[in-house]
This record gives structure tokens, sequence and C-alpha cells, in this order.
């Protein structure tokens, strides 16, 4: 296991630096200029130019890379064009906000969302079943941008109960998360009771029944943890998007997290900070999906990684 | 098999977990606290800014949330008043020589900085190099290229200002290269402001000014929280905290003001007309006139849009009234000039180019262009000016005029735009400071095309000599009746499509008194505003 786990970080190396090149190629061909946003909206020919200069924007590119490049491997992201501010800083501070609003949203989405799944499988057709369909339907459906303008004012502008946006304890991070965990709690129910429905007919769950298992028992210890493989896949692949910035779900409510500042970044063509940003998100990218994988052979003794 | 490795499930099997959520929502809901702004009476919440500022360094002023709050933080010599007037700030009074060339600033005994230390005359000069230096990597050094030797120091070739002396403490002499009358105007704006001696390298981080708030914390992407300085010299303002939030979803700072949590909100432009048929919500509405003027750019050195008929007949096509009722909901003036109705200079008798289908074709014909023209209409992604752009090509398609719309994201429609790639591009111009000039010299002065904001790359002799001349003017009937001439004689050339002057429309929660719109984003410190705790919603 510790072998390859070592062996996938080390595979990771050659993405990233993947990722660097194409970022930072992709920036270079992409229009707009970040002296241009520096400077607003009334400048100067002169002061642009200098901007430049000062920036080392008119230096070749392999140059501009190879400075880049020597920064990240001392482990410096560099500082922001447009704020001066250090971009590790930056992604410090955001972070784990996203973090914490997706950890929540997961939360919500899997207890939710599997408890729905194993109890539709139960009885399927009853109407917890069709309900809780009906419901994973509208769930997946519906924008998260809606749920989370209906959210606010439901619970925010009717009811007073919980603030609109911002940041903060639990009153901030409820409705975020809940709009952010709205599409996985609907996708995992149906994935969850996909699976329930495929395992609880397998021989083994008939050979617990018989041995006089009680219903609880055999749902919850045999059939739910052979099901849980694809549903584990899901939730890493939603956690992996949800980390990598929740960008609508970050506006709406108003969440200072990382999906904000990429996005912001993108508009003012802030290249250190996006290509910081960039970097570091498909490295958490790469760790997550490494998680999951090690998470399947937690769930499933079958599945060996030697 | 570990069994236990499934327990957590086991416990929810048997409820509704729907349930649960609803009273875990209520639950958190019985621990309300300071959410509430109706009851906190001792703070404002301001909701306007839609982004995080970049800085809040004064040399890094080149953006509206970053100017508003320098604003709070930082005095200059002289400031702006809500309705765009210029008074005394650090100086209490000033004097031009003869030959409009020098002005004298005299600073205003017993000013201290946040820090506590007190103002000196050197820090003026100071915070001026710093404004300009290239190190800094400001951006905006324009509003003091008019002192002598600005731009060499900003070019590195000279190590001082050469243009600004400190005869004494209380004194600073500045020297221009040229008779300026909008000169204190341009030392009201952020990037003028005075900073202290103690800058160091986190300053734009931990701003220390001599404004009525000191900084007290800067959230990222989430709020920026200010208090009154007590030994401020002038008016005090009627609270104890500022917190400006920073709300990037329009809709949500609607949701936030119903709530009561915002005192202060822009009304989106698509939610005005419900606003105001709202007997409740009309109450709270407040409107001033701004300095934006929207239009769209004609780049005049492209093909057939090098020809004035042509330019004339782009006006003609588009039935401007009708896209501000129904695309601004009124909100806005028609426009026959750059210059803001209320500036002096504007003339607001000026006859607009109707909305005349047939008169338009005729202009195309008269040009050579019986068959129509084929043109890009460029724009950015902004909900508002992409609405307006394909509003506009309906009207030009109708015209005769094929139009092929080209939008990007802000970043690379201005690009393309200074470039001179762009042909037609609609979008707003805010102004920097209260005068014709703010929309004069960027707009249509031949020294502004491109970056400097002439987009029409718009070069005419007369206009060019007259904005020059009306700069140039101390006296103030002279230079608006200059600056008239110079917007008419552009105004007969159409370098662009003349839309209308916008007005700015706020909700204003109904326990704030004195909050006045400001015309200028940098005009409103909340110095005159109280929290009054009878206005109950």
């Amino acid at each position: 296991m510790l072998a390859y786990v070592l062996r996938r970080l080390l595979l990771a190396v050659p993405t990233l630096a993947g990722v660097l090149v194409v970022t930072f190629l992709l920036l270079f061909v992409a229009p707009g200029d970040p002296v241009q946003e520096i400077v607003g909206e009334r400048a100067d020919p002169a002061t642009v130019q200098r901007l430049r200069e000062e920036l080392r924007l008119d230096d070749p590119l392999p140059t501009q890379f190879a400075h880049y490049a020597g920064g990240v491997l001392r482990g410096d992201l560099g500082r922001s064009f447009i704020t001066n501010r250090p971009i590790a800083q930056d992604i410090a501070e955001r972070f784990p906000k996203t973090l914490l609003l997706a950890g929540t949203a997961m939360l919500f989405a899997s207890v939710l969302g599997i408890a729905l799944g194993v109890l539709s499988a139960r009885n399927p057709g009853g109407w917890i079943d069709r309900v809780a369909l009906g419901g994973a339907y509208l769930g997946i459906s519906f924008p998260v941008y809606w749920v989370g303008l209906l959210l606010i004012l439901l619970f925010a502008v009717q009811l007073r109960w919980l603030p609109a946006s911002g940041y903060g304890g639990l009153r901030y991070l409820a409705l975020p998360a809940l709009a952010l965990g709205m599409r996985s709690i609907a996708f995992l129910a149906r994935v969850t009771r996909s699976a329930m429905l495929e395992v609880l007919g397998g021989d083994f769950v008939r050979t617990a029944r018989a041995k006089g298992l009680g219903e609880r028992a055999v749902t919850v210890r045999h059939a739910l943890r052979n099901a849980l493989i694809p549903v584990v896949t899901v939730l890493g692949l939603d956690f992996g998007y949800y980390l990598t910035g929740s960008i609508l779900t970050e506006t709406i409510f108003s969440w200072p997290g990382i999906g904000r500042y990429v996005v912001n970044a993108i508009g003012r063509r802030d290249l250190p900070a996006i290509q910081g940003a960039v970097l570091f998100l498909s490295a958490i990218f790469v760790l997550v999906n490494l998680l999951t994988d090690v998470a399947y052979a937690k769930a499933d003794p079958r599945v060996r990684y030697d | 098999m570990r069994p236990s490795a499934t327990r957590p499930f086991a416990p929810l099997a048997g409820r509704l977990p729907a349930l649960v959520l609803l009273a875990g929502l209520a639950g958190l809901a019985g621990c309300r606290g300071s959410g509430d702004g109706a009851g906190d009476r001792r703070t404002f919440r301001d909701s306007r800014d839609t982004y995080d500022p970049r800085s809040l360094d004064p040399a890094l002023s080149t953006d509206v949330p970053t100017g508003r709050a320098v604003s709070y933080l930082f005095d200059g010599l002289v400031r702006f008043t809500p309705d765009a007037r210029v008074e005394p700030a650090l100086a209490t009074r000033w004097e031009v020589s003869p030959d409009g060339l020098t002005y004298t600033f005299h600073l205003r005994p017993g000013v201290t900085f946040h820090d506590g230390t007190p103002l000196r005359a050197r820090q003026v000069a100071r915070s001026f190099q710093r404004a300009l230096d290239p190190t800094v990597r400001g951006g905006r050094g324009w509003p003091l290229y008019p002192i002598r030797g600005a731009r060499e120091f900003a070019d590195g070739k000279a190590t001082s200002l050469a243009g600004v002396r400190t005869p004494d403490d209380s004194t600073v002499v500045v020297t221009l290269t040229e008779p300026l009358a909008i000169f204190p105007k341009l030392l009201a704006m952020p990037v003028a402001a005075i900073v202290p001696d103690s800058v160091g390298p986190d300053f734009g981080q931990r701003p220390v000014g001599a404004g009525p708030w000191k900084f007290v914390e800067w959230r990222h992407d989430d709020y920026l929280k200010f208090a009154r300085f007590d030994k401020y010299w002038g008016r005090q303002p009627g609270a104890d905290t500022l917190i400006a939030r920073i709300i990037p979803e329009p809709s949500t700072a609607v949701a936030e003001f119903e709530s009561g949590t915002v005192d202060v909100l822009t009304v989106p432009e698509g939610e005005t007309r419900s606003w105001e048929q709202t007997d409740e919500k009309s109450a709270r509405l407040q409107s001033a006139p701004a300095l934006i003027l929207y239009h769209v750019a004609i780049n005049t050195t492209k093909g057939p849009l090098a020809d004035a008929r042509v330019r004339q007949a782009l006006n003609h096509a588009v039935d401007t009234r009708a896209i501000l009722e129904q695309l601004l909901a009124g909100r806005g003036r028609l426009a026959a000039s750059v210059i803001a109705p209320s500036l002096d200079g504007a003339d607001t008798t000026r006859q607009r180019y109707a909305y005349d289908v047939n008169r338009a074709k005729q202009l195309l014909a008269e040009a050579g262009h019986a068959n129509g023209i084929d043109v890009e209409l460029w724009s950015s992604q902004d909900a508002t000016l992409a609405r307006l752009a394909q509003s506009i090509q309906g009207y030009l398609n109708a015209a005769g005029i094929r139009t092929k719309l080209v939008q990007r994201d802000a970043s690379a429609v201005r690009e393309a735009a200074r470039n001179g790639q762009a042909q037609l591009y609609v979008k707003t111009w805010y102004a920097d400071y209260p005068d014709a000039d703010a929309f004069l010299y960027p707009l249509l002065h031949s020294q502004s095309k491109g970056v400097g904001g002439n987009y029409s790359f718009y070069e005419n002799r007369g206009v060019d000599s007259l904005i020059v001349q009306a700069r140039r003017t101390q006296d103030d009937a002279q230079r608006a009746a200059l600056s008239r001439q110079a917007d008419a004689l552009a105004h007969a050339d159409a370098p662009m499509i003349y839309l209308f002057h916008y007005n700015e429309l706020y909700a204003v929660q109904p326990w704030i008194r004195g909050f006045q719109v400001p015309t200028i984003f940098n005009g409103q410190r909340w110095q005159d505003v109280r929290i009054d705790a009878t206005g109950t919603r």
C-alpha cells in the first residue's frame, strides 16, 4: 500500500509540471493584458511600458517561464501583479474556507444522500423511494445558482433565521453548504439506491437473511458496505470538484473561497495568481483522487494495490 | 469485516433526513447573533463593493473599491463632497500665481495621522513621489504628471520631484509644467492622498492615513472594517464602525438589504421597476445623477466609419430613448454631449441625433453606402452592457448597418479596443474628477487615443486646441464656454453613439439619516451620516 501511494505521488510530479507548462502557454496566447488591468480605465503609453518592464512581461517567453518555474521549485509562487500580495498567502487565506464549505457540503450530502439511497432501496417503489427519487431528479436538475437564491430568500429574507451571505460560523455555513451539497445529495441517493438494489439481490445477502440476521443488520453491515464502492467514487470526484472552487456557490453567498479568487485573477489577467492557484488546485485534485483510490481498498477488501 | 465501520449510518435509518435538516436550520437560527443590522446601531454597513480592493495603498488606487476605501482612510490636500464639489481638506487654502503655474498650499494646523504622528509638508512631497515611483507599481501617475519634473521622476531620470517645494512645515509649493485650472480636482483623487512617513512594505494591507476612518481589519473577499478616528480634524462620523461588505452578486446584496443587514444598496438595473412600484421599497430609494456616460465608441479610423456621415447615421439608427426606458429602467438622461449635465460646460439644450431610420439610410447613401455596411460591435460580458449591445445590434441591422456582435470578457475587449481592433465598442465612462475635462480630455483629445480612453481614435485639431485652452483657463465662465464649444464640435463629428448620462439609484435603510448618494464614487465618506434609533422598518 505504502509503495503504491509513493508511486502515485511520484507520478503526480510530471502531471503538475504539465499543468505548469500548459497554464503558462494558455495564458500567453489568451487575449487580455495584466498591465491594462493594473492601470485601469485611463492611463498613458509610457506608464504601460514601464509596468511591462517592471513585471518582465517583455522578456522572451522561455526566460519568463524559467524565472517563474525557478520560483516554484524554490517554493515561491511569487506576488500578484495586481495587488502585490504574496500568492501563497492569498491561497493560504482562502483555501481553508473552501475546504470548510466543501467538507460540510459533502458531509451533508453523504449523510443525507446515502441514508436516502438506503431507505429507498429497502422498499423499492414504496413512498419513500418515490419521494426520494423525485427529489433526486429535482436536486440534480436545479442549478446551484437558483437553489442558492431560493435558500437565501427563504431562510434569510423571509424567516430571518440565517444570514444571507458572508463568512463566519455555522450560521453562515449552513446555506451555502446546503446549496452546494444539494446536487450531490441527489446524485449520491441515486447511486446508493441502485448499488444497494444490486447488492441486496446477491447470494450473500440471502445467506445473511437465512442465518437469521435482522433486516437492519443485513442492510447496513452486509449490503451497504458492499454497495459503497461506486458511492466512494462519486464522493471523491465531487469532493475534488468542490475543492477546486465552488465558484457559483462562493459568489452567491459571498463566501471568500478559492473559487472566487481564481475567477477574479482570471478576470484581471493576474498571471502569477492564476498560475499559482491552478497549480495548487491541481495538486489538491491529484491528492483527492489518490485518497479516493485508497478509500476503495478500505471499502472493499478485494481491492489491493501492490 | 469490521462492522463498526458502518455504524454511523445506523441511527439515521429510521428517520426522515429532510426533517433533520430543517430542525438543524431552525436550531441554528436559535443562536441568532449580531447579524441583524436593525438592532446593531453603532455600525454602518455598506454593500456596494462587488470585488476585493486591489490594495489600500493610495498609490495603487486604480479601481473603485480601492478608491472608495482610500477616501475613508486618507485625506488629500483637498477632497470631494458628495455632490462633487472640491473642498479644502489637509490644505485649508491655496493661492494660484497669476501665470497659473504655481500653487501654494497652506496645510491645516494640528492634523495627526492615525499613528499619532503630525502632518508635515514634506509628507506631501513624499506622497506624490511615492505615487509616481515605478517600483511601487501603482500605475496611475497621470493625475500628478502636470507637476514639473513628474514624468522625469516616473521615468527614473530624476531622483526627486522638482516641482514640489516645502519652504516650511506647513507650506507646499507646487509648480506645474503648464497652467491647469483643474489641478486641485486632480489632487482630490485617491492617488494624491497624503501618507505618513512610516510607510512599511505591507502598507497596502495595514494603511495609516489622516482620514475620518482608521483601518481595523481587511478580510479579503469578505469585508473591510474601519473605526472612527476620534482625533479627526473635521466632522465626526455618527457611528463607531464602518463595515464595507464585498458582495459580488447583486441579488445577494438585495437580500442582505431586505433582511436589514446592510444599510446602503445599489439597486440593480433589472430590479429598478419593482422597487419603484412597491410603496414600502420606493420609500427607501434615493437617486443622484452620476458622472457616468454610456456610449458606443466608434473607431473613426476604420473603413466606412472614417466618414462622419456614416457615424451620424449610426446615431440616427438607434432608438436611445426606448433603450434607456427598457434596459436601464429610465435611469439616466439621453445624451447629446460627453459632459455630464450637472457639470459646467454641459449644454443641455443641444439637439440630439433623433431616432430616424430614413435619415440614417439617407446619410449612408450620401456616403456611398446605399447597400449598407458591415460592422463589428464589441462588448464585455457585463449583463447590462451585453444587453445594450444586443439591442443596439437590432437597431443598426434595421437601418442596413449589418452588425456582428463580438462578446469577450472585459479584459480582452479592453485590450482589443485599445489596440484599435474594435470598430464599435459599447462602454461606460466614469469621470475621475467632477469636471468637463474628465470627459473631454480622455474621450476626445488625440493625446488620449487608445489606453488614454479615446477608443474612437478621434483626432480633431480644433477640438484638441479647445480642450487644452479650457484646461489652461482659470476663469470658470470662460472655461465652461470653451468646454461647451469643444463638446459641440465633436458632437457634430459623431465619434461615438451618444447614449445616456447615468443616474445612481440607491436604497437606504430608514434608520440611516443624512446619507447623500454621491455623484462621484469617492465623495461619500459617511461623515454626515447618523444612525437614528427610532427609524425602524
